[in-house]
């Protein structure tokens, strides 16, 4: 009997998660089922479509925008945004783990400080700067601005004072300089964080969007996410070519969620805080 | 053997500065500058263009204080904040608490709730923008299957901000659940079997223990909450561009607008540093008031 009650409990519960999940996903099998409807039918009042499918959306979406130009610029900034943030996060975690020094306290409060402060208040003077290195309208202007990542530093630091110091002690007594240091005890330790931390910043700089919008007025230079706010201005709202593109553009973010979904809940279980 | 070309001290202070360099001088010229420029602008005049830089005291507080506009988006910044927080939370704690007690299949739904938070907020907005139309969007059309006639979303004034907020609700809740069942993983089954032995039942159990054991997590979900809700600006940009007449605009908007738009640096700057005043005090006095509730 307390069996037959435990499977109906847990049957109920599936249905209710199956049913909001269902939900959740509305704007996803919206954004895909219109990309795949011609113009006439867009309005049609239908979350799902099964009428014939009409991949010219997505001809068209390949073929009169230079989509391949925007994902390639969403790629590099995604990529070398993150790497930079990575190195100079390793190299001050480093800093702050295994050293000791008058003011790591307080420097290291700095850096905690600097994630609770929203970017839009230093937003007008860090655009005069970068306006005044002549980098507008470039991509050094919208990666160098945020190289310095408290989240990265936050994290790797964390992990970095978990790693038994008696490692890093036998090592430097024998003869292990501070780059072998860093090298083969913290970093070789450091292998699934790197992971969760490279994944979780990647993600949100290859979908960041307020400043690239602002460093960023050539549409030749334009990552994903500002690029079909161009062509949706250009082409008077052709919402099928539209959903064809933002379809496109959550390809590769889905890719990377499907493969590294473990790195992005590992990052979760272990330092509870996002990029 | 060599002799050490730095003494131990000297280097012990030295290795780790080397490191921090690069740390450091990016914060210097990318952060603690433009922070400390934001003041000074805030106290001027100028359109972005003209070399002069005009000093006003605190006329741009004065403007702003007099501005309709910025109550509204003062006021709208709150709400928003209002609006979506309690409901992500709930979500995110009931969707946790729920999961959790699965035997299979957790993968899967934490995979489906979570997919909103790792999507491009432009493709979202964008997606959204289009579900909320008025005629047709699939928004009104399931309302309609209920026999409600849903407002037209984004250009009615007193529906506009829900609209934003919904969207933010569905683009964040995932964030929060996946904290809580985080914390749920961390919190001891002994202390759990322990209580349902003394008789305590299902709900006393959550209020009991559960929920104060979790009260570290939900400190921390609402100061990111707070920051994260006064960061909303894609979703305003794409979606309403602060209409209709402002009744979705807030104070980064605003700020955007004053500083892109109508190039009045000084009254941005101003806006700059009222974000900054009220996430300190916000911050302070969660902080303040976490060391006698938060039970760790």
């Amino acid at each position: 009997m307390e069996r037959l009650w435990k499977l109906t409990e847990e049957t109920g519960k599936h249905v209710l998660l199956i049913g909001l999940g269902l939900l959740t996903m509305i704007p996803i099998i919206w954004m895909i089922s219109i990309s795949l409807r011609s113009e006439q039918y867009v309005f049609s009042g239908h979350l799902v479509w099964t009428g014939p499918l009409h991949w010219e959306n997505y001809v068209k979406a390949l073929t009169e925008v230079p989509f391949f130009r925007w994902l390639g610029n969403s790629l590099r900034i995604g990529v070398i945004q993150t790497l930079g943030q990575v190195f100079i996060g390793v190299c001050a975690a480093f800093a702050f783990a295994y050293y000791r020094f008058p003011g790591r306290d307080i420097l290291f409060l700095f850096v905690l400080m600097t994630m609770m402060i929203p970017m839009q208040v230093t937003l007008v003077p860090t655009y005069l700067i970068v306006n005044q290195l002549d980098a507008l309208n470039t991509l050094t202007g919208v990666i160098v601005p945020h190289l310095a990542s408290g989240f990265a530093i936050f994290l790797l630091r964390q992990s970095f004072i978990s790693i038994p110091r008696e490692l890093a002690e036998a090592a430097a007594i024998d003869g292990a300089g501070a780059f072998r240091l860093l090298w083969t005890v913290y970093i070789r330790m450091s292998g699934t964080i790197l992971w969760t931390l490279g994944v979780i910043a990647f993600l949100s700089n290859f979908n960041e969007f307020n400043w690239p919008l602002l460093v960023l007025t050539d549409p030749e230079l334009m990552p994903l996410p500002l690029a079909f706010q161009y062509f949706r201005t250009e082409t008077q709202m052709d919402w099928g070519a539209t959903m064809a593109i933002a379809t496109l553009s959550m390809v590769p973010v889905l890719i990377l969620y499907l493969v590294a979904q473990r790195y992005i809940v590992d990052g979760f279980a272990q330092s509870g805080l996002k990029g | 053997m060599k002799k050490p070309i730095l003494g131990y001290r000297r280097k012990m202070l030295l290795l780790p500065l080397f490191f921090l360099i690069p740390a450091l001088l990016l914060y210097a010229v990318f952060f603690v500058y433009p922070f400390l420029f934001t003041f000074l602008l805030s106290f001027q005049q100028w359109d972005m263009i003209s070399p002069e830089r005009t000093f006003v005291g605190l006329e741009n507080y004065a403007v702003l204080l007099d501005d309709e506009v910025f109550w509204k988006s003062m006021r709208n910044t709150l709400l928003y904040l209002l609006m979506t927080m309690p409901i992500s939370i709930a979500l995110g704690l009931g969707l946790a608490l729920l999961m959790e007690s699965l035997m299979r299949g957790r993968v899967v739904y934490r995979f489906l709730f979570y997919l909103p938070v790792v999507s491009p907020i432009a493709v979202i907005a964008i997606v959204w923008s289009l579900m909320y139309d008025d005629q047709r969007g699939i928004v009104n059309s399931l309302l309609m299957l209920f026999g409600i006639d849903g407002p037209n979303w984004l250009s009615d004034t007193s529906s506009s901000l829900w609209a934003v907020a919904i969207v933010g609700i569905w683009k964040g809740f995932g964030y929060e659940m996946l904290l809580y069942v985080s914390g749920l993983k961390s919190i001891d089954k002994g202390l759990y079997e322990a209580a349902s032995i003394d008789g305590a039942g299902r709900w006393r159990r959550l209020v009991h223990i559960i929920l104060p054991l979790l009260s570290p997590i939900t400190l921390f979900i609402v100061i990111m909450g707070i920051i994260s809700s006064f960061q909303n600006f894609a979703l305003i940009k794409i979606m309403t561009g602060g209409g209709p007449n402002n009744s979705s605009n807030v104070l980064v908007y605003q700020l955007y607008q004053e500083a892109f738009q109508f190039f009045s640096i000084g009254k941005a700057a101003a806006i700059s540093v009222i974000l900054f005043a009220i996430i300190l005090l916000i911050t302070t006095v969660q902080l303040r008031l976490s060391r006698s509730t938060v039970h760790y």
